[in-house]
This record gives C-alpha cells, structure tokens and sequence, in this order.
C-alpha cells in the first residue's frame, strides 16, 4: 500500500510563506484563502519565550471527520490516503469545516481578484477556477501532480513535476512529501532520523502530518 | 463557443532570476499560458549548480501581480501641477514617449552645457537607486548613460547609512575585504549573532545554510531586544537592551584575554595579526629609522626587529627597553633612544581589563554568568590546533563565528562591535578560515569579483586599503557631492560604491540648514529616481518629503504612484522584472551569504508581452543618450563593461560602433557574446539565443576562494588587529583639515579614531542627544523603538502587491506595534488597541500587537510603511518607525551612519478599537 504524507520540519522552517505564496500560485487560491499556511506561535512568558513557524494544512486523515460528517459523499479518501472532494457533489453544507479538527477546510464564495471585485488581472482570467466557488475546498496535495507524476513514471516528493508546489518551493528544505508505507522513502528516512509528533495525536483520526522538531539523530 | 475558446493553452516555461533583495540574485521558472505568466516556480534544472537547488523566496511569488497590477503607471506622464507637497496633487496626465524623453534630453543639454556642476561644486543631476545596489540589475544600460552624463550626485540616500550595516561595509573590507560578513555556515558549529535576523534578510540561501546547519546541530546564539525569526530558530535568545550590545561584545573579550589567554590561538595572533607590533609613546607604532617598517620584539635574539623579520619568536606580551622612531599625523616625527614601550597586545589587555562580564551585566540586563558562559562556549566550539582540507589545500578550522545585524553595526557603537566582532574571530584564529567568521564580497575595493584579487601589502605589512587622503595636499577639502563622503569618512574608498556609504542623511538636511564653513546646499537641477522611495524609507520623513517637493525636476521611473514620485515631472513606466531584457554576473561569493561553487552570468528576459506602453529600460536609456546628444559616449560606456563586462578584450571583440543607435537586442547580443568569450577563454561566443533557451551559463568558482587566508598567507600579511595606528592617524589629520577651515561640528566624529576603540555609555549617546536637540525630558519617552526586517518584503519596493501583503499576515509581528504583554497590560493596553507612538520628534498611530517575545522596555514596528501614496499600500495603517526617527549629526557616527533607534511614549487612543 502507499500512504502519501507530508513532514513539516520545524527546526527548519523560519516562516518564510514561501510555500504558502506557492500553494497560491500554483493552486490559484482566491485573496485570503490558504491552503497550506505557516503560523507563527509563541509559547512562555518572557524572559523564556519560545517562537516557532508551523507550516499547518490539511493533515489528509486516515480516518477523516471531514469525510464522516459529509452529506453527500464529496469528501473522499483515496487508497493512497489523500483526501479529495468532489465539487460537483459538494453542496457548500459546511459541515465538514467544522468537524475538521485543523481548520484546513474553507468555503469561498467570492471570486479569486486580489485588488477587488471590479479588477480582474490577465493572469487571473486564466485561473478562474469557477467549480470551487460556495463549495468546500481545502489543501489537495496538489494531487493533480501526484496523479500526472505517476502516469509518467515519476516519484511523488522526489521528482519536482509529481510534488506538490509547497514542497517544491520550500527554501529551508522544511517540507517533505512521500509515501511513509514504503521505507526506503525520503518521508520514512526523515522519520527514523528526527523525533516527531503529529497534531491532535490524541483524537486518533491518522494524521498524514508529521512534525519533525529536533536535529538530525 | 469557438473552436478557439476551446484550444488548449500553450504552455512554456521562461528562465529569469529574481534580484529583488541583496541576498540574491536566484533563478527561477515563469509558467506562461498564451503569453500569460501564470506562476512562478523554482527552476529545478539549474539544482546541481545553484546553492539553493533553484529555489527562490517568497518576494518572487509577487512578481505576476507585480506585471499585472491595476495599478500599475502604463504610460509616461507629466506634471501639471506645478507646487509640489504631500497635500497637492500632481494631477498628472499620460503624455508621448517623445515628450517625455524629449523634455529629460533637453535639461540634460543644458545642464552638460554648464559644465555639470553647480556654484557649490556639487553635481547638477542627482540619482537616487534602492535595494542596496540591486536596482542596477533591472536598469539595463542605464549605467552606461550614467557614465555620459556624470558628474552625478548619488548622495541623497534612500536608507543607504541609516539603515545598512554601514560600519560593517567600511571597517569590514578595511580589515577583511568583507563588505558583508557572514558565518561559514556550512561548516561553523557556534554562532554568536549579535541581532543579525539572517533568517528574514539572507535570501535563500541564508535560509538554507543556516536550516541544513539546524539539522546537524549547531548552535547559534541570538542576542537581541526582540525574539526575530532568527532568534525563534536559535538554540538561545538573550534579550539584550538596545544599543549595548559592545559592552557585551567587551565582556567577552575580557574573559577570552584575561581568564583564557593561554587558550587562544597564539600563534595566529602572533603571525597573522598586528598584535606583535611595539607601540610608541604617542601612540603610534616603533618603526624602524632605516626602512620605516614597524617593529615587534624577537624573544629569540632579545631585539626588536623589523615585522617581517624571518625566524623570530615574536613577544606578544611584555615591555621592553628599545630605539627607534615614531611617524604620527602629517610630519609629526620622534626618535626614541632606550624608551620602554610594550605591544599593541599589552595594549589591548589594558584597555579590555575593565569591561568584566558583571560589569557588562548592568548595561545590557543580562545576568553575567551568561556572559561569561557564551564566552567560553565560543572558545570551547573554536577546537583552536585543528585543520581540514578544502581543495587541497590545509587551512585551519574554526568552526564558530560572530554576525552583527542592522543597529548593532552601524551608528555609534558600529566600530565597537565590528571591531570587537573582528578581534573575537582573531582570539580564535578564526578570521577567514574554514567554519570561521567570513567576508562575502567587496564594494569599495577592486576588483569586485573576486575579492582576494583586491588583497595588496602595505607597507607596514597589512592589507592595503584605499583611505581618501587626509593629508594636507591631498584632501578633498571641498566636498564634490552634498554627502561629504570621500571629505569626511576616509574609510569610504573611492569607489563607485563609496557616495551611498558617506553620511547620506547629510545631503537631506544641509538642504535645509547647511553646517558652519562649508559650502552652500544646493537642490539638484535634475533628480532621477529609481526602485527607492526616500519620502517613507528614510528617516524623519516628513523633512524629506518637504525637501523633495523643492527639487526643480525630478524624473522618476515609475511603477505605480508612490509617496517619492508624488512629486516628480516625468514618470517613465519601465519594464517590470518579468518584462525586461538583462544580462547579469552571477555566483562567486555575493552577499549576505552568496556562496556557490559557480561563477557566470544569467538572463532576465521578458515572460510575455510588457503592459501598456511600458518600455524596456535599454531602449529607454538608449533613446536618451540619443536625444541628449551622447549617443558616442553612452556607446563606449557600453563597449569598456558599463553594465558589467567589456564588449572587447584581448580575447574576443563584440564592441558596438560608438556611432549608431543601436536596439535593445543588438546590445545584449553583444553583452551575452561577450560573456560567453570570457567563460571559455574566447572560445565560444553565444549569444542572446543561447541564454534565452538556457537561462544562465555558468564555470567553476573554486571554494577555496571562499576564504581569504590562503591569499594572506601566500602574500605573508597580516590582519590589521587590534590595534588601529593608521585610523588614528587619517583621523587626526583629518581633524587638524577640518579645524583649520573653521569646522568643528565634526569633532564628536573625531573622537572616534582611537587607535582601541573606547568604550561609551551608548543608549545615553541617544537619550541625551533627544533631550539636548527637542528640550525634553527622556522619562518622558520610556520605551526603546527599534524595528525588525520582514522577510516578505525587505527591499522589494513590492508593498502594493497583495499577495505580499496577504502572506505576511501570517508572520504576527507584521500587524502593529509588536509590545511585550505583560508591559501593555500594566499600561492597561490589550492586543488589537489603537495607540499613539510618540517621539520627541512626531507622532504616528498603529495597532498593539502584544508579544512575550520582547523585553519589557522595547516597542518593534517592523519593515517600511507609513505609504500614504502607493496605491493599496496607503490602506495598510501600519505605522513605521521612519517618520519618528529624526536626523541629527549628533546620532551620526565616524563612518557617516546612523542606527535605528528612538524613543517613543505609547498612550492609548480613546473612544477607538
């Protein structure tokens, strides 16, 4: 079996939003909507602060809520674990937003114009993406890639064409993308080498969303 | 629907770089579908030669709404308005290509027919470029007719001195050839950065090296009043209170010389510094009578001994009875007869012994011990006897370094820390050697692609250095631009670089109120105004906006309006980044932390068809030098490398006849023939086709060029540490120029060049320059504001681009005034309130963003804002720092620059959210 998942190194990551300006070009993301994202957090009470960037998105779950609690069926998991809707199925119920445990779902009424809705720039004409309006929509995996990588003969997360676009433009090499059932893969490598957690351990749901936090082993 | 609604794209991608900010340039990839570029992406194919695998930052991803923007300016337009200021509008209407190059021709004839300058001796046209250099890789040709049409006054800064790590470019190509200096990451294992936010300012590759470094361990120390990127993704922060940063750079030494002296690198002291050299009673060096060379002490022989002296054993320590002579300022002379006199080293011990780490503790609000722990972990990760082996060649290794950020190496204090941070990497013999603290490049010395080729002996046995003359015959007494640079900073050089490195922000208020005995301020007849936005970028800039709108003509290359070209003639609409032709070096070592193992020359090329009646900058300049009559002279700037290599050598010719005008093509067939001949030694000679399909062409850049001590000790020279005999002597004789000519508003500036620098109480420097200057009480005024670089948007002049804005949101910080919770709370102040931030020079409003990352004493407004012009950006309400920092000589250092720092009072806007 294949499990596609990412690993977000946060002893890498400076928060630099280049994944999250790539998801966006590449996705072509209405103004304010970000699929992927990097948060910036604080923990303690100076003089003993910590900050860190926590690249967050959907987690891909094995055993997904947003699926569960879906009507219609749109919200579907794949066999190699990347969770898919369906926008001609879904509905714009919503319920599927607030049953996501990482607020990585969202709907988005308002067409993709970033300087108002009376100005449509050239290039964004080309990348209306009208099939995603008032439905869900949430980070993909940019499966389309991962799809086209593989009817090429390419490896998800090593060769750029079949990765996603986050990965790919990571500068700080923070982001992984890859199959964690196979452990040869670059994904499994990362694993073994770094101490780890996933978000929401605690719900049980099968994060596909690994977070590395120290040096290499 | 038509079969051609139908038609699958046509989809191509385009090779171009990204040169937005001074930690690139990078390559990347645009998608374009049917002459749209659609997205940015890395260019994976140049991975094996790029250091950062192709990869490129987040201020690329606004590049497409950057050629795309509504609001961009698409055709050239004129003033009708004739009285400028913030509060008129310039009502400009869209005019002629012609018109508005055939006006600029026209005052460029007449001010080349009156010879260029004013009665004031200063250049008649000025020009103003941002991004630390990096505008010149999006002008095109425009060098080229800058040379036709010089003298120019490049002197009226955009944030060039005040807000650059001036002290850094001067003293650090003084002692190392390092105009930036920078850790070797890739090998250095302990870092001490000393507010360096390399992780929102160094590119990509700064990114990079310091996330694989991560990855196996090292640990880097940030030392700053505010928790930065940087310091989220360090092992350590140490909240530091602003501006004291040299008392503990002090404290370190103190403890390196006088609790571990016999664990230093002694035999680099010895053999590669001027620690051996005897001082003389006057305070300058004991030289020889017959060769004037300075002298050390031989333990061998028990003499002293010319420096250079084969087989010696060289007394660090100690004093000693000895003869001979002395050479100060100008003829000042002495000969010693059996004097008593002791070695810069002894010297140094003196001078560090009372800066202890409880001493530094009161300053800098850092407990001691922590001082005194860091200072020892530096020695520890030294591993001081150990050696590795980089192309062939054993060098040691010394795997930690000292980075210096933005307000700690400029301004007063400036010489302290880059001379404390210089002298930390000598202690350890770690200057300039693998894993050690590294220079990048060089801007004031020669030949710039190289730095090592710029490393020629003195003759006291150091590393020559092109000080402008202090002596009376040789001294520009009279000023030739309105910055003063190369009449009051000796360490400025004499390069093309030097006017953006003098005290910029005199030019802006001489134009107000000139100093004593010195020549008359005089606005410039023609201004040119590219990529910078001085009227919000540099400081107190509601002065600079008022002076601005007094400048008679001002031509302003424009992309959308802005708060600087509110108040131009003429605006040209240039190409943009993604829609003009340029062929650019690349790869060496470049700042902040360029280092590739590649050397060559990449391709900006247009991605598709240019907005509007936007114009590539070649062809806008050549059109230029046309109508202005210097169409020769701009073609020979061309032909001798203007814009970056000679079209002729000895190898290969693709020169331009000097007498006809030639296309924007034609030009860079040439540039791109011409780079191709030097790659291959003349061999090859392709040209613009070849670069177009392939994007860059690269040869090997040895990494051993990466370190400049095989150079130093190929030539045998030594590094000019610690002791500063030659500073002190241009220093004094520039005092005695100044003095004789009436000035003395200098002297403060004077004091500077001391041989060891002294040791001052900093933050008071400012707090009673502000009470002295506005008549206030400084309790009055009870927090630090410093401010922070945003990686999003540092240098990119890309504020109204909303893609920008909108990703940077998620970096907290960018929000409003960034303030310590519990400080805001005592205040009764919640995240989200509105305040005023008030200093004693204005007042400006934003947003609490509360933080426990910030000491309780400091406030943080990041990045450049404050637009009220620049279309989207004026809606932001983000306040900048920049309208409440006030110009004042006496905030101004030696080197001609200042630090970013005020104070400011913080009150609450009632009845507001």
């Amino acid at each position: 079996m294949t499990r596609y998942v990412m690993v977000a190194d946060i002893n890498r990551c400076v928060g630099c939003q280049t994944c999250t300006a790539a998801c966006k070009h590449t996705n072509a993301t209405a103004p304010g909507v970000q699929w992927r994202k990097v948060l910036d957090f604080e923990t303690g009470r100076f003089p003993n602060v910590h900050r860190a960037f926590i690249p967050v998105g959907c987690n891909h779950c094995l055993d997904a809520p947003c699926a569960d609690v879906c009507p219609t069926t749109a919200t579907q998991k794949r066999p190699d674990g990347i969770v898919t809707i369906n926008y001609d199925t879904c509905i714009g119920c919503a319920y599927c937003i607030e049953a996501c445990p990482y607020q990585a779902r969202e709907r988005v009424d308002i067409p993709n114009r970033a300087y108002g809705t009376r100005v449509q720039m050239k290039h964004e004409q080309r990348v209306e993406h009208l099939e995603r309006r008032a439905v869900a929509q949430k980070c993909t995996f940019c499966v389309d890639r991962v799809d086209f990588g593989l009817a090429n003969g390419l490896i998800p997360g090593i060769d750029p064409e079949a990765t996603p676009a986050c990965v790919n433009a990571c500068i700080a090499d923070a982001l992984s993308f890859g199959d964690i059932e196979d452990e040869n893969s670059n994904v499994a490598e990362l694993l073994r080498s770094h101490e780890y957690f996933r978000m929401h351990e605690e719900l049980d749901i099968g994060s596909g969303f690994y977070y590395l936090w120290t040096p290499r082993k | 629907m038509t079969h051609e609604a139908h038609r699958p794209p046509e989809k191509k991608k385009v090779h171009t770089y990204c040169y937005q900010c001074v930690a690139g340039p990078d390559l990347l990839d645009v998608q374009v579908e049917d002459d749209t570029a659609t997205q940015i992406q890395p260019n994976f194919e140049a991975a094996d030669v790029s250091p950062v695998g192709g990869k490129v930052c987040v201020k690329a991803y606004g590049l497409i709404q950057k050629m795309y923007n509504p609001h961009r300016i698409l055709s050239p337009m004129k003033r009708t308005n004739p009285t400028k200021g913030r509060d008129e509008n310039p009502d400009f209407i869209p005019i002629s290509w012609d018109e508005a190059l055939d006006t600029i021709a026209e005052k460029i004839k007449e001010i080349k027919a009156s010879g260029g300058v004013d009665d004031s001796g200063y250049p008649r046209i000025a020009a103003s470029f941002g991004g630390g250099g990096t505008s010149t890789y999006y002008m095109g040709t425009f060098p080229a007719f800058l040379k036709a049409i010089a003298p120019i006054d490049f002197g009226f800064g955009s944030g060039q001195g005040v807000k650059c790590y001036h002290s850094e470019h001067l003293y650090g190509e003084y002692w190392h050839r390092a105009f930036i200096v920078a850790p070797d990451t890739p090998n250095c294992d302990y870092i001490l950065s000393f507010g360096m936010n390399i992780e929102a300012s160094g590119g990509v590759c700064g990114v990079k090296r310091h996330a694989d470094a991560r990855d196996r361990g090292i640990k880097r120390v940030q030392i700053e009043p505010h928790l930065s990127q940087t310091g989220a993704t360090s092992a350590e922060w140490v909240p530091i209170r602003p501006k004291t940063d040299p008392a503990f750079m002090f404290a370190l030494l103190n403890v390196l010389l006088h609790e571990q002296r016999e664990n230093l690198d002694l035999p680099f002291l010895k053999s590669r510094t001027g620690s051996p050299y005897l001082v003389a009673p006057n305070g300058f060096f004991l030289r020889d009578p017959k060769t004037d060379k300075p002298l050390v002490y031989d333990l061998k022989t028990g003499q002293a001994v010319p420096f250079d002296t084969v087989d010696t054993d060289l007394a660090l320590e100690g004093h000693f009875v000895v003869s001979g002579s002395e050479r100060g300022a100008d003829q000042d002379r002495w000969e010693h007869q059996d004097i008593k006199v002791t070695t810069a080293f002894e010297h140094l011990l003196e001078h560090i012994k009372p800066y202890t780490p409880l001493w530094a503790s009161r300053v800098c609000d850092i407990d001691n011990k922590i001082i005194r722990r860091i200072a020892l972990e530096f020695l520890q990760h030294a591993r001081i006897g150990e050696t590795t082996v980089i192309d062939g060649r054993t060098l040691p290794l010394r795997p930690v370094a000292v980075v210096l950020g933005k307000t700690v190496n400029n301004g007063w204090g400036g010489y302290q820390c880059c001379w404390a941070r210089t002298l930390l990497a000598c202690l350890v013999g770690g200057l300039e050697v693998p894993g050690g603290t590294l220079g990048t490049t060089v801007r004031l010395n020669r030949p710039a692609s190289d730095r090592n080729l710029s490393v020629h002996p003195s003759a006291d046995g150091f590393m020559d250095y092109p000080l402008n003359p202090t002596d009376e015959e040789h001294w520009l007494a009279r000023p030739d631009v309105r910055n003063a640079n190369r009449t009051l900073v000796p360490l400025v050089a004499n390069s093309p670089w030097s006017q953006a490195l003098g005290p910029t922000h005199l030019a802006w208020m001489q134009q107000v109120k000139g100093p004593d005995n010195w020549p008359q301020a005089t606005p410039p007849d023609l201004w040119f105004v590219y990529r910078t936005n001085p009227a919000i970028s540099f400081w107190d800039t509601n002065h600079v906006v008022k002076t601005m709108a007094t400048f008679p003509f001002t031509v302003c290359f424009a992309y959308t309006a802005d708060e600087t070209n509110h108040m131009a003639d003429i605006l040209l609409p240039d190409c943009t980044d993604l829609e003009g032709l340029q062929l650019i070096r690349l790869g060496g070592t470049k700042f902040i932390e360029q280092f590739w193992d590649v050397q060559g020359f990449a391709l900006r090329q247009p991605v598709a068809e240019p907005q509007g009646d936007s114009r590539d900058f070649t062809w806008i300049t050549t059109e230029l030098a046309k109508r202005s009559g210097l169409l020769e002279s701009y073609n020979e700037a061309l032909n001798h490398g203007a814009v970056g290599i000679s079209l002729k050598s000895d190898i290969y010719d693709h020169s331009l006849d000097i007498t006809k005008e030639h296309t924007v093509e034609a030009i860079w067939e040439a540039v791109c023939q011409s780079a191709s001949a030097e790659m291959s030694a003349g061999k090859e000679h392709q040209g613009l086709d070849y670069y177009r399909k392939n994007g860059y062409r690269f040869i090997p850049f040895e990494r051993i060029k990466w370190y400049l001590t095989p150079t130093m000790e190929d030539l045998g020279l030594r590094y000019e540490m610690p002791y500063q005999e030659q500073l002190t002597r241009v220093g004094t004789q520039l005092g005695r120029r100044l003095h004789s000519r009436g000035i003395s508003w200098w002297d403060e500036q004077l004091e500077e060049y001391h041989a060891l620098p002294d040791m001052m109480d900093f933050p008071g420097i400012w707090e009673q320059a502000l009470e002295r200057n506005f008549k206030i009480n400084i309790d009055d005024y009870p927090f630090w504001l410093i401010t922070s670089r945003s990686m999003q948007y540092a240098w990119g002049g890309n504020a109204s681009i909303q893609i920008i804005h909108e990703v940077s949101k998620n970096i907290r910080t960018h929000g409003g005034l960034v303030m310590n919770t519990d400080r805001a709370h005592e205040l009764g102040l919640e995240d989200g309130d509105r305040v005023e931030i008030r200093s004693p020079l204005s007042a400006t409003r934003g947003i609490v963003v509360t933080r426990q990352g910030i000491r309780p004493d400091t406030v943080m407004l990041m990045g450049q804002f404050d637009h009220w012009a620049t279309p989207f950006a004026r809606d932001f309400a983000m306040p900048s720092m920049n309208s409440l920092v006030p110009m004042l000589l006496d905030l101004t250092d030696s080197s001609g620059s200042g630090a970013d720092l005020a104070r400011v009072s913080i009150s609450k806007l009632r009845g507001e959210a």
